[in-house]
């Protein structure tokens, strides 16, 4: 086709395509607006997120199997070199088996505590990258429900993980501990609310500064401390996150006290002090997702 | 039940940077019926993906109202947001790790619908969507377009009343991009459900909207039905070809009848005029003229203009004002 002809075709009106049709009829619920199958509001509508965020996680965890294996051989091998530690240095005292004991709960707690703080903002930070994070947000209950609700979801398997892992270190160390579940479960949820509190802050800051992942190095070692720290010797250091549930599961676990036996107002202040702690995270959160709207970057990576 | 599907008055967004206030959007308003399918077009940066994004909340405007069914997405954006999903990332608003069965149920599931209830139109979906031979495949083993399906497919399990499709055939070949075409093609003639689709690819609007409506520089340039506005930048031209040249008095007499005629010569020794006409009756007179001095009329063609031309006419009047 010479120049002239080239221009001549350009200059022909456009037929208007003619499209193919699908494969199969198009079904009436594609056509069909408004809602067929009723969602589920309240507990019902809850349940159908948690059930929906626990499927994916599951999924994932068979799909990529491997890194699941990675994770649990890692994190088995870190608590191996720190039993290692302890036993080369401490071995000959008379009081090692109580420390131990002391070590593998600690350890536990902090494993769950690393989680429950990481988790939000490495979620939302994969969500915003994959560019499924605007889909979250655009879910009907709000994108600060649709991370609590996969906490809560969360929660449960990450327990279910811990009391594998916490009967391979029991194993390792040969110091069996009081596996009280109906003890346990309330004092780990109480205790992980406070820390979720400090992840959804955290997560809300990864919503408008995108990069956070530097916090997590830090508070690796502010969990420790908070574990760690001398409550019966400074009291008013059970106002801290964390710190007074750890002493609580101890007492579960090291001493073999139960739930029941707990002093209620102990319990209590527990829940107080997770529920403020969460509380004040969530609200950093909203403020930090409304910051994120305002500016346009809640889809930003 | 509000008489729009869609409503937006007087919407702006302006963010505050280190240069100053930016306006991404400056007063935009339309509404849309339900059942419609209204194309958005615009320029990069002209303000439609802003405006969708506001559309579903993922973006709080400055100012202005936004109602989906009638509910005001920012005062009550629960209420809203039931009613309106969205494809804002094409192929990345899906999960890769998952399969396309398993990104159905949990964008279902996400949206409050019990999975067990919808599994019947999840299938249906990816019957649709030409899915169901690679449903229990990770969809990051799919191509992009089945990728690009599937994202609409997982806005559409959401049952929701109005479908937002931003850029929907952005980076599919020609062929896939077709192919999707008649799958919007025959999701918009349902008449149910509202669909409102960005695109650079003015023939997928031209080929599915009913309505379009220009943005230029963060404002509706034009907001009119797709036909009436190629009717509206219709020249009237007609391209003649004839066999010789055209002679002196044969251009002199056209031009004494046509507002605006164009005339060159062809390399094959024949002649090729452009003529504009208001009134289509005036062709005879073309032809009469020109078989009065005894041209030989290869072949007569009526020039339109496609919705691309007619963009560009408006933006750059946008741009002049």
């Amino acid at each position: 086709m010479n120049t002239m002809d080239a221009g001549a075709a350009l200059q022909r009106p456009i037929a208007a395509p003619q499209l193919p049709a699908p494969a199969a009829a198009v079904p009436a619920y594609v056509l069909a607006a408004g809602t067929r199958v009723q969602p589920r509001t309240g507990v019902a509508g809850a349940l159908s997120v948690m059930g929906a965020m626990l499927r994916m996680s599951v999924i994932e965890a068979k799909r990529y199997y491997f890194n699941s294996l990675v994770r649990l051989v890692s994190l088995y091998a870190f608590f191996f070199v720190v039993f290692m530690g302890a036993w080369t240095t401490m071995g000959d005292n008379p009081t090692f088996g109580a420390s131990l004991s002391g070590i593998v709960v600690g350890l536990m707690v902090w494993m769950l505590a690393m989680r429950a703080y990481s988790d939000h903002s490495n979620r939302l930070n994969m969500e915003a990258t994959q560019g499924t994070l605007e889909q979250l947000a655009m879910s009907p209950i709000g994108l600060a429900r649709v991370l609590v609700y996969n906490m809560a979801a969360m929660m449960f398997a990450q327990m279910g993980f811990m009391f594998v892992f916490l009967v391979l270190m029991m194993a390792t160390t040969r110091q069996w501990l009081h596996l009280d579940v109906l003890s346990l479960v309330p004092l780990l949820i109480l205790t992980m609310l406070g820390v979720h509190g400090m992840g959804m802050a955290m997560g809300g800051l990864a919503l408008v500064f995108k990069r956070v992942a530097a916090t997590v190095g830090i508070f690796q070692y502010v969990f420790l401390m908070l574990i760690a720290v001398p409550i019966d010797k400074v009291p008013v250091l059970k106002f801290l996150p964390l710190s007074w549930g750890a002493l609580l599961i101890r007492r579960v676990m090291v001493d073999g006290t139960s739930i029941l036996r707990l002093p209620p107002g102990d319990v209590l202040f527990l829940a107080a002090n997770s529920l403020a702690y969460f509380a004040v995270g969530m609200l950093i959160f909203k403020m930090c997702e409304r910051a994120a709207r305002n500016r346009g970057m809640l889809g930003h990576y | 039940m509000s008489e729009y599907a869609l409503e937006v008055r007087d919407l702006r967004k302006e963010y505050r940077t280190r240069r100053g206030l930016v306006r991404a959007v400056d007063g935009v308003s339309f509404a849309v019926r339900p059942g419609e399918v209204v194309g958005l077009l615009g320029a990069n940066g002209a303000g439609k993906t802003t405006t969708l994004k506001c559309l579903c909340t993922l973006i709080r405007p400055t100012s202005g109202t936004l109602r989906v069914m009638g509910q005001d997405a920012m005062a009550h954006p629960h209420r809203a947001l039931p009613r309106i999903a969205a494809v804002l990332e094409g192929n990345r608003n899906i999960y890769w790790q998952l399969s396309p069965r398993e990104n159905l149920e949990f964008f279902a599931g996400i949206q409050g619908l019990p999975v067990r209830a919808v599994r019947p139109q999840i299938h249906a979906l990816l019957d649709f969507f030409r899915l169901d031979a690679k449903s229990d495949t990770p969809a990051r083993m799919l191509s992009r377009g089945m990728q690009q399906k599937l994202a609409i497919a997982c806005a559409l399990v959401k049952q929701t009343d109005v479908v937002l499709l931003d850029e929907p055939t952005l980076g599919l070949d020609v062929q896939t991009s077709f192919e999707l075409r008649g799958i919007l093609r025959q999701i918009a003639s349902g008449g149910e459900r509202t669909v409102m689709l960005s695109s650079h690819d003015l023939a997928v609007v031209q080929a599915l909207c009913d309505r379009v409506i220009i943005i230029h520089a963060g404002r509706v340039v034009t907001d009119e039905r797709v036909g009436t506005l190629l009717e509206l930048f219709r020249p009237r031209g007609y391209r003649v070809r004839l066999d010789g040249a055209l002679k002196e008095p044969q251009r002199r007499r056209l031009e004494a009848l046509f507002p605006a005629v164009t005339a060159r010569a062809e390399a094959d020794g024949g002649s090729t005029v452009d003529v504009e006409m208001h009134e289509p009756q005036t062709m005879y007179d073309l032809v009469d003229a020109l078989r009065q001095d005894g041209a030989a009329v290869r072949s007569v063609e009526r020039r339109s203009r496609s919705l691309e031309e007619v963009f560009l006419s408006l933006t750059e009047q946008g741009l002049a004002a």
